[in-house]
């Protein structure tokens, strides 16, 4: 959705321009994170402080709690404590659904408005605002890229960790490669994190002989797969497919890499569109509530320099 | 008063046989232990005292031969079968939880419940009981780690007397404790022995023994060598065939040092808590006794002269005050072996060699790298000057015998090569032969004009070893005795502060 | 009357168990893989990478044989990587390996200040190391997020690629990082085995009272322990940052595991008292072999854990059995 990406924009606009609403209505907002433990998570710390430094700019009365949780059982608690304080609204990005659906629901009793982010929780009629990426179409949309490029093909993948969002995306890309050329040699857990990606990726060159593509769940894991393949110096593998939208690697296709010629979007920013969306439902009374998911879109060497965030630490 | 004939012994052995692997260990002993009955079983170590009483009591089976428990023939495959039929074993060793209270302890893992809970009045009302029996002035709610080890020992018997007995044996039980203690701890076996059960006592002290014993049996080499009734036998009888030879003369004779140069001189020396003000002086060529009830502070003194406590006042080696770290004190010529040879003294898991050279290891070193040649010299030649009895040098401190520990721990401190030496109960858990050597080593040591201070609760030992002895009690230095009024019953007197002398044989 | 048998020839079955339990495991490698027992795999592929944790292990070898116990390990590497990532950012385009030398230098003086702050928190505020270790462990991962201000940090692509030999390089054939974890292996040897610091501190591993009645200053010899650790951790950053020139929340998390891990494997007792160099790094090199071995194999993906887990255990049963026969 594009669309929300340019709301995002409009909205710096607006704060740049002094245009704040007239009310100084005093309001609290909880923003509830997860702490920064990878690269993702990181880029969410940092959208949510960047989004919510220029909404209480733009609104004097509004104060922007952001509190980031290490595991789901503390996200639990530093709910209650948020909720003490007196809020308006919270934006949450819970650590899994089920520890963290009752809490939330605790919250939401107490008449605050509630937004969840990315990871749907098991009841959804609780959360008034639901704004996520969309995990099968990031499998989707890498598997049908690959389909269309290659044609023909053996290739690895490397997965995050076994939960939902890996099996979604996995479900996606399963389907979009279903009956085509394309041929699955191996599937392993990288665990998100850059380190074990360069093992497995190692290991693979090793088990098989020739490869022609990888597709990895996210950049960060995309990072230790071309190392691995660079130090190798194997000349087979020709497309490697990250996902998420990390900066450096978005940099590589806009440079027009030829390894990585592409990226499929999964940005952190999406927690920021979730903040502003309840902000402005807040202060403007527009009606917000629903489902919002963002597209899973391929970035290319052409539109890359949209999705392209040079201070962001992801 | 020896076992009536016709009885049936409460346990039996026959024809019993132990070995390890290719070492028998115990051969062919037969032995009846019979109710109302103290049977002495002395031996040096390794004699094999402790396979049997470890077979007894359910811990090891025997390779061959027969038990029999009220005549009737019984394999025990646990300690547990054992004491459910009255066999109870008290241990030499601290087998106690150090962070549980003494009552705890002694009921550990039979605790009196009341439903759910924990009766601890009832267990508290217990232990009071058995510890006014054993005269052991400890309180029930005592943590055991704040303890010294002789109220340990006394709570690991106390525990043992709270089983319901047919055979107890006792495995050393006056091993670390005072002459006050042991005429207690006397005077309830025998006590106990009147109720009509067995008793089979282990031990080194051998006019204890003579003391108590309706019968004795001589272990050597894993063999019985005498079974007979102790009456008429002595103390030096029984050493005699304890070593199938002659004893010589336990004690070596005293050498009087002729110039009395002062070696250490201390002066309102202080450990708070434990030693309040203390002035002594020990010369060269001297051994100084310090004798004591346990917990009058003998230990604490030495230990805050050898900087391993806080203390303050004035103390001087060799005229110069004392160093200020443990290292310093031990570089400058003094040095302190602990009573706690196994917990403070050795490495009991490491090889003999590392322990040897442990404290003097700057002298075994070029640029801080172990010179290993010279240390395996060490070795050897502390062998030979101690008469360190090893089957192997590679070895653990742990598998040597407390004797030849004892020795191996006296050729570590020596190595330091120091002027003056404190040796805090020097043969605890020694067998009578290396004891010889202990006070003839100690004797020589004077003799070459070192210090020697003898921290013993041995009577016998400080008497017949020291030329001068200091009294402490409750953290004093109480008295000094010289050699000529040097008695058993004089210590004993500043020890307790009785007027009268209290220590008394055993009243039978 | 003192009976010696010389036994120093005997071969030292407990030393040489970690090394069985290795080789057994190779050769159940070689019948996985045809390419497992190559050069490339096990050498330029595993060893190479097993370096960091090897390294680290065997500084964590020191600490355990004083009867101490570092969970900070990760965290530290991950400090060190930020703080010289963030070194090495600040010389710009010119950068080159005069810089790269420098920042090395500084990888391994932060190390060291890391563990000096464990030692004396550990021996002057008299506080059991697990808790020490842990709360250091918390408080340097949280630097490490603020610096790279919740990412990642990276240094320039011509940067890494002129510090990239000393991860990918090799001299005389064999890979860099070998080398060093061969060279850290020997100099450890040597001064736990050989030195006096090293008797003293196998003499407060396993008795720390015994250690005190003997005149050693047991807190200083703790103390270094800890250093050596920060120390190790040091080094082996300064090999972990060439391979991807970068470092991010991920980098060191669970590496106090694994390395306490290949420790205990390597037959040094958690409760202390002994210490074995050799074994430690066969310890780390056999947990990477595991890891190898099951990518290469065919293993349902959700079991390999379960794979992994029944290993080690197996590996500690045929290692700890020809300890106790020795």
């Amino acid at each position: 959705m594009k669309k929300l990406m340019i709301g995002l924009a409009a909205l710096s606009l607006a704060a740049g321009l002094g245009v704040a609403s007239a009310e100084d209505q005093k309001l609290t907002v909880a923003v509830s994170i997860p702490a920064a433990d990878h690269g993702w998570t990181g880029g969410v710390v940092y959208h949510a402080t960047r989004a919510a430094k220029l909404l209480e700019a733009a609104h004097p009365g509004l104060k922007i709690i952001i509190k980031t949780s290490p595991d789901g059982a503390s996200q639990a608690s530093a709910l209650e404590d948020l909720t003490t304080q007196g809020i308006n609204a919270l934006v949450v990005l819970p650590h899994n659904s089920d520890e963290l659906t009752g809490p939330i629901k605790k919250v939401k009793s107490k008449g605050v408005f509630i937004t969840v982010v990315d990871r749907a929780l098991s009841d959804p009629t609780i959360n008034d605002l639901y704004v996520a990426g969309n995990n099968p179409e990031l499998g989707r949309v890498a598997g049908q890229y690959m389909k269309e490029k290659l044609g023909k093909a053996d290739i690895v993948v490397i997965r995050g960790l076994p939960i939902v969002i890996d099996e979604e995306r996995q479900k996606g890309f399963d389907d979009a490669i279903k009956g085509s050329d394309i041929k699955v040699l191996d599937k392993q857990f990288g665990n998100w994190s850059r380190d074990d990606a360069f093992k497995v990726m190692q290991d693979y060159l090793t088990k098989f002989a020739k490869i022609d593509a990888v597709w990895c769940q996210d950049d960060d894991m995309a990072v230790g797969v071309l190392e691995a393949i660079k130090q190798s110096k194997r000349t087979d593998v020709k497309l490697v497919i990250g996902g998420a939208g990390m900066k450096d690697m978005i940099k590589k296709v806009a440079d027009g890499d030829a390894m990585m010629p592409v990226n499929v979007l999964y940005p952190p920013a999406m927690v920021a569109s979730a903040l502003e969306m309840t902000v402005s439902g807040l202060y403007d009374k527009v009606p917000v509530r629903g489902k919002y998911i963002l597209d899973a879109t391929l970035v290319t060497k052409e539109n890359a320099k949209e999705f392209y965030f040079p201070d962001s630490p992801f | 008063m020896s076992g009536v004939g016709a009885q049936i012994p409460v346990v039996s052995c026959q024809n019993l046989s132990h070995r390890y692997g290719p070492v028998e260990v115990l051969s062919d002993i037969s032995l009846d232990f019979y109710q109302g009955q103290i049977h002495a079983i002395i031996g040096e170590n390794g004699a094999g005292k402790s396979t049997l009483m470890k077979i007894l009591a359910g811990h090891l089976r025997p390779t061959s031969g027969i038990l029999t428990f009220d005549g009737q023939q019984v394999t025990f495959s646990s300690p547990y079968q054992a004491e459910e039929r009255g066999i109870v074993l008290v241990h030499q060793e601290i087998l106690l939880a150090p962070h549980l209270t003494v009552a705890q302890n002694i009921f550990l893992g039979r605790e009196i419940r009341r439903f759910l809970a924990v009766n601890d009045a009832e267990m508290n009302a217990k232990t009071v009981r058995v510890l006014k029996d054993l005269e052991a002035d400890i309180a029930p709610d005592d943590l055991v780690e704040n303890l010294s080890i002789a109220q340990r020992q006394l709570v690991q018997i106390a525990r043992a007397l709270l089983l319901p007995q047919r055979l107890v044996i006792f495995d050393e039980p006056t091993a670390s404790l005072t002459p006050m203690e042991t005429d207690a701890l006397l005077k309830l076996i025998v006590k106990i022995k009147a109720s009509g059960v067995a008793i089979l006592y282990i031990s080194h002290r051998l006019p204890e023994v003579k003391l108590v014993a309706d019968r004795v049996s001589v272990l050597r080499d894993g063999k019985l060598v005498e079974s007979r009734s102790a009456a008429g036998l002595e103390p030096v009888d029984m050493a005699r065939m304890m070593v199938g030879r002659d004893m010589a003369q336990l004690y070596p004779e005293k050498i009087l040092p002729l110039l009395r140069k002062m070696a250490m001189d201390v002066d309102g020396f202080t450990v708070p808590g434990f030693v309040d003000a203390a002035s002594f002086r020990v010369g060269f060529g001297e051994i100084v006794g310090f004798a004591g009830l346990i917990g009058a502070g003998r230990t604490e003194l030495f230990e805050g002269l050898a900087r391993l406590r806080p203390s303050r006042g004035n103390a001087s080696l060799k005229g110069i005050a004392f160093q200020s770290s443990p290292k310093a004190v031990m570089e400058s010529g003094f040095v302190y072996l602990s009573e706690d040879r196994k917990g403070k003294g050795l490495l009991l898991s490491q090889p003999l060699g590392t322990n040897l050279t442990l404290a003097a290891l700057e002298k075994f070193q070029v640029w801080r790298v172990i010179d290993r040649p010279k240390e395996a010299a060490a070795l050897s030649q502390a062998f030979d000057d101690f008469d360190i009895r090893a089957k192997s040098s590679d070895m653990v401190a742990g598998q040597l015998s407390g004797g030849n520990q004892q020795k191996l721990f006296l050729a570590k401190m020596m190595l330091m090569t120091p002027d003056v030496i404190v040796i805090d109960e020097p043969t605890r858990g020694v067998d009578i032969g290396a004891k010889q050597q202990i006070y003839r080593f100690i004797a020589k040591l004077a003799e070459g004009g070192k210090a020697v201070v003898v921290i013993s609760s041995e009577m016998p030992e400080i008497i017949g070893l020291c030329h001068r002895v200091y009294v402490m009690r409750s953290g004093r230095i109480v008295a000094e005795i010289n050699q000529d009024s040097m008695d058993e019953e004089s210590i004993v007197v500043h020890a307790t502060g009785a007027v009268k002398a209290v220590f008394s044989a055993v009243c039978v | 009357m003192t009976v010696m048998t010389k036994t120093r020839a005997r071969f030292n079955l407990k030393a040489a168990a970690p090394f069985v339990a290795l080789f057994v495991l190779i050769a159940l490698g070689a019948f996985v893989h045809p390419k497992f027992l190559t050069f490339d795999n096990l050498v330029q592929n595993v060893a190479t990478r097993t370096s960091f944790i090897a390294i680290i292990a065997i500084g964590a070898t020191f600490v355990m044989a004083s009867g101490g116990l570092d969970l900070s390990v990760g965290s530290i590497a991950a400090f060190v990587a930020g703080v010289m990532l963030i070194y090495l950012k600040s010389g710009g385009p010119e950068a080159g390996v005069g810089m790269i030398a420098l920042a090395i230098g500084l990888a391994i003086l932060v190390g060291a200040a890391c563990g000096l702050a464990n030692g004396l928190i550990t021996t002057v505020g008299k506080i059991e190391p697990f808790i020490v270790t842990l709360g250091t462990m918390v408080i340097l991962r949280s630097l490490f997020t603020y610096l790279a201000n919740g990412g990642s940090i990276s240094i320039s692509p011509d940067l890494k690629d002129i510090y990239a030999p000393v991860y990918s390089g090799t001299f005389v054939g064999v890979p860099i990082p070998v080398l060093t974890v061969l060279a850290v292996a020997a100099v450890a040897a040597f001064l736990l085995y050989r030195t006096v610091f090293g008797r003293h501190v196998i003499a407060v591993g396993s008795n720390e009272d015994v250690a005190r009645y003997s005149g050693i200053a047991v807190n200083r010899v703790k103390l270094w322990t800890y250093i050596i650790q920060g120390i190790c951790v040091g080094i082996a950053i300064t090999l972990y940052v060439p391979r991807l020139g970068s470092a991010n929340s991920a980098t060191g998390l669970f590496w106090e595991l694994q390395a306490i891990t290949a420790v205990v494997i390597g037959g040094t007792l958690l409760k202390g008292g002994t210490g074995r160099i050799a074994g430690t790094v066969a310890g780390a090199f056999l947990l990477e072999v595991i890891g190898n071995i099951l990518t290469l194999s065919n293993v349902n993906v959700y079991l390999i854990g379960a794979v992994q887990g029944t290993i080690i255990i197996i590996a500690m049963l045929v290692q700890r059995s020809l300890m106790r026969k020795s």
